[in-house]
């Protein structure tokens, strides 16, 4: 599992995870994730290479993103895969983090 | 046919009870997934549902104790193949766990519930999930539908 970080304009911090989001993934993303959420106020998390992602990695994703709303941000989830993206409406993630495909929408979420 | 060239795939693997050893499961799980041509769907939900229940069993079944067997074996159905998960932990049914429903308007941050995500998914992706409870242990059947 890979992650890597990159901001964007209008103070947009973009997080692109690669990989198998299980348990191992989640275990070697978590530590990263937190410390980036410990100081993002507008959060994109492209999940677009993201090729599994089970009930861990929905812990790595919502506790970060717990963090940055707790401060008043905001938190999208982008471009997930067809069974990641089923795996977040079956947890129901979707109510609180929104699913974009579309990149300029999902910065204008974020604004 | 791609699947006519794959090696037989085991049809048992026992595992120990600890996290790191999930990582046992996935060439397992993909050795059956290309013995049976599964398309990516089912290969998706195999694993993510094998995971979800190994999980269960290694933090609640046997509550972190390491060193403590799981055997997971495979056998091919009528139009499904079907998973048994059998430990040798106290009476754990995770199908008894009734997960917290998330709420169906916009949610609080903090109000997302994370705990029982694991059964909702199996519920979700699996054909049909089945408990029974062993002599000294616990069972559990799980069935996915496959092209025949």
């Amino acid at each position: 599992m890979q992650i890597s970080t990159e901001e964007l304009a209008d103070g947009v911090t973009r997080i692109a995870l690669d990989g198998r989001l299980d348990i191992a993934g989640a275990a070697a993303v978590d530590l990263k994730m937190n410390v980036i959420a410990g100081s993002a106020q507008k959060l994109l998390i492209d999940l677009e290479k993201v090729t599994f992602l089970g009930s861990m990695g929905l812990r790595s994703i919502v506790l970060p993103a717990r963090a940055v709303r707790s401060r008043g941000g905001k938190v999208v989830l982008f471009a997930p895969g067809e069974m990641v993206e089923s795996v977040l409406k079956t947890s129901g993630i979707d109510s609180m983090l929104p699913i974009h495909h579309d990149l300029a929408a999902a910065l204008a979420a974020l604004q | 046919m791609p699947g006519e060239t794959a090696a037989k795939s085991e049809p048992r693997l026992t595992i120990q009870s600890r996290l790191e050893d999930l990582a046992l499961i996935w060439p397992w799980a993909e050795s059956i997934a290309e013995e049976h041509v599964l398309p990516p769907a089912t290969r998706f939900a195999i694993h993510l549902c094998l995971e979800e229940a190994l999980s269960n069993i290694i933090r609640h079944g046997y509550r972190g104790q390491p060193g403590r067997p799981v055997t997971i074996q495979w056998a091919a159905g009528p139009g499904e193949l079907v998973f048994t998960v059998e430990d040798e932990a106290p009476k754990f049914d995770p199908l008894a766990i009734s997960p917290e429903e998330p709420t169906s308007a916009p949610s609080p941050a903090d109000q997302l519930p994370l705990g029982g995500q694991g059964i909702r998914l199996m519920r979700k992706f699996a054909g049909s999930l089945a408990y029974q409870r062993l002599s000294a242990g616990n069972r559990l059947t799980m069935t996915f539908p496959i092209q025949p």
